[in-house]
């Protein structure tokens, strides 16, 4: 059965289609390993564990323009009126929201500025002690805020001194895990760290740091608030829809708008990835099919062209499964070429794609795996016109001049 | 060695029926070398493709070193072409992509000979035909006469019992037939029994024995030459 060598003579005396054919599987496999790697890391990003319960917050924006109230006193009186519903956990003013692309970010420090010292770019909250609570966060070290530590003022010139920060912050500003009860800088500001999150991600998902945050006990509300709510399981769309009632019973001379789930803001935040991996997704299935369709169409053409040829070699004496094996063999010689090819293409591709873009290494069983399932897809194609051939009868040999 | 017995052919196309052959009946014993003739679409080549079991047929039977070839299944007619007969063509029907060594090869690997072996028999096929000095050419590049003679070659090698040769002249000029015709007779001398149908009535009158197929049927006034000929129609 053995054939190998006269196949490969064959395909190297006739060999246009074959190196188009190769050709196109070299590419199949150099796109689709990388493409399936940029999918996976995208379906990883997009589904990382963020640290909130993203389905049980919702955030709302308050916009005040009646000017016959202290809103720092207003917000007290809504928070605890928002606190009080029964279906609500939790709910508290927060600076910025988390997974929303808005926020402020700044250099935290070891030294206050101007000194120079190790600093980090962290992005923070001015929250309150219900914070940890409101984002439904876990407190693995230190303490939560104290009511007293919780600076509400108007004036700029009072500073707050304790702050909450992300695990991975502390690990960074103190890499020997000593970083409890230490203090940081806040520009020049110093912050005692008196509590660790295990994990908390910042509003940018897509930032160089994307886990770097600090809550500072700090309400300074402007006409412009925001404001976080936690509800008990499956009943946020319910308080979502009587939020904004509520609020203006509270007091009516202000807008409550762009009330928004955390799940729903994170989606926003990230639809042009998704939008990229659907777009890959089609890129690669259609690569695939159309390489598909070519081995399937070269086999046919091979097999119309030589069915002169087949049918003596049934005459001479060629089973029909021989005649499978002898397509099957041809095949995957070229696709073996197309797929050494292709796996040096995939690597190259790869590298360029990380120096340009920030991708990080494509690792060697993408490529593997893509070229076992190109191999076998091509071997699937093959099969059906391959079997045709067989079915070709041997008096063709005679009948055809 | 080959027995015949009311074989029947029918191709049923859609608007058409043709009966190619109708009962049939003939006996070749080993050794023979019988030329058949006959007019155009006569069934000569329906004939030639079921005793090569290139065809099946539609009744009757036919008997092959005593085996039941209607019995046989698609692998075993494979294997059977494959061991005892040799096929010559019309068209030659070398492989384009394959060098002269490779195409006589073929049927050898269909059979599973060993390359050494392979190696042998198809230098001494080569050496037989007067082409030795070219196992490395492609077909394409070989006169008419020399493919036809490359096809005897790849008939020869896997040492038939049997050689089936459909107009293997046809394509070729004259000189080049009488080539072709006095290895085949050569051929014969070596023991192989062979069935050769042609249009060339010089050549057919060379054959010891000659059949004509006249409308799907040996014709009744079909000369038959020599006494072992003679039992055969007694047999018949
Ligand atoms: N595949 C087929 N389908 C239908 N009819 C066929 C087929 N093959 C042959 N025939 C018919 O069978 C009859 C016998 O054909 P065959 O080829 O055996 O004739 P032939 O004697 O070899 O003719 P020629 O001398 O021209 O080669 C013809 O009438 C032909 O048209
Ligand atoms: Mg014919």
């Amino acid at each position: 059965m053995l054939e190998i060598k006269p196949i490969f003579h064959a395909l190297c005396r006739s060999k246009v289609g074959a190196i188009l054919l190769l050709i196109q599987i070299a590419i199949t496999t150099a796109i689709v390993s990388n493409a399936a790697f940029i999918i996976q890391d995208r379906v990883a990003f997009l589904n990382q564990d963020t640290g909130y319960p993203e389905h049980d917050i919702f955030k709302f924006n308050v916009m005040t323009f009646g000017q016959d109230v202290d809103i720092n006193q207003q917000i007290e009186l809504d928070e605890t009126m928002l606190r009080s519903l029964p279906e609500v956990i939790d709910a508290a003013m927060s600076s910025s929201i988390p997974l929303s692309g808005g926020g402020s970010a700044s250099d935290f420090s070891l030294k206050p500025a101007p000194q120079e010292g190790l600093s980090v770019r962290t992005a923070y909250f001015f929250i309150d002690d219900h914070g940890i609570n409101t984002y439904g966060v876990n407190l693995v070290m230190g303490r939560n805020f104290s009511e007293d530590e919780v600076l509400v003022t108007n004036n700029v010139d009072k500073r707050p001194s304790v702050t909450i920060v992300s695990q991975t912050l502390l690990n960074e500003l103190f890499p020997k895990g000593n970083g409890l009860g230490q203090t940081i800088y806040f520009g020049e500001t110093p912050l005692k760290v008196i509590g660790v999150v295990e994990k908390m991600m910042s509003p940018w998902l897509k930032d160089s740091r994307p886990d770097n945050l600090a809550f500072i006990p700090y309400i300074n509300a402007k006409s412009l608030a925001q404001f976080v709510v936690r509800t008990k399981p499956d009943q946020r769309d319910a308080v979502m829809k009587e939020v904004e009632n509520l609020m203006l019973k509270n007091y009516s001379k202000r807008v409550i708008n762009n009330i928004k789930g955390l799940d729903e803001l994170k989606n926003q935040y990230v639809a042009a990835d998704k939008l990229m991996m659907r777009m890959l997704i089609v890129l690669i299935t259609i690569l695939v099919l159309v390489t598909a369709l070519g081995i399937f169409g070269l086999t046919l053409f091979n097999i119309s062209k030589r069915t002169k040829q087949i049918g003596t070699r049934r005459a001479l004496g060629a089973r029909k499964s021989a005649i499978i094996y002898y397509f099957l063999v041809e095949n995957a010689m070229i696709c073996g070429v197309g797929l050494i090819l292709g796996c040096i293409a995939a690597l190259l591709l790869g590298q360029l794609l990380m120096q340009h873009f920030s991708i990080a290494a494509l690792p060697p069983s993408y490529i593997a795996g893509t070229a076992i399932m190109v191999f076998v897809m091509s071997l699937l194609a093959v099969f059906g016109p391959a079997k045709r051939a067989a079915n070709i009868s041997p008096s063709i040999a005679t009948r055809t001049i | 060695m080959l027995k015949m017995n009311n074989i029947s052919k029918l191709y049923q196309t859609e608007m058409v029926q043709t009966h190619a052959l109708r009962d049939f009946n003939l006996h070749v014993d080993e050794g023979e070398f019988i030329a058949v003739t006959g007019p155009s679409g006569s069934g000569k080549t329906t004939f030639l493709n079921i005793a090569g079991m290139l065809e099946p047929f539609s009744s009757g039977e036919y008997l092959l070193d005593g085996i039941d070839v209607g019995k046989l299944n698609d692998n075993q007619r494979a294997d059977c072409r494959n061991q005892k007969i040799g096929f010559i063509f019309q068209g030659f029907n070398l492989i384009p992509d394959l060098n002269l060594y490779e195409n006589i090869e073929v049927p050898l690997r269909y059979r599973g000979i060993k390359a050494s072996e392979r190696k042998r028999r198809i230098e001494q096929c080569l050496e037989q035909v007067g082409l030795a000095s070219r196992a490395k050419h492609l077909p394409q590049q070989l006169s008419g006469g020399q493919q036809q003679r490359v096809a005897i070659a790849r008939a020869l090698a896997g040492e038939p019992r049997f050689l089936l040769a459909d107009e293997p002249t046809g394509n070729l000029d004259s000189l080049m037939a009488r080539q072709v015709m006095e290895l085949l007779e050569q051929i014969n001398r070596d023991g192989a029994t062979i069935i050769m149908v042609t249009h060339d009535p010089e050549l057919a009158r060379r054959a010891p024995r000659n059949i004509q197929v006249v409308d799907g049927q040996l014709a009744d006034f079909t000369l038959y030459q020599g006494a072992q000929n003679l039992k055969n129609v007694a047999g018949a």
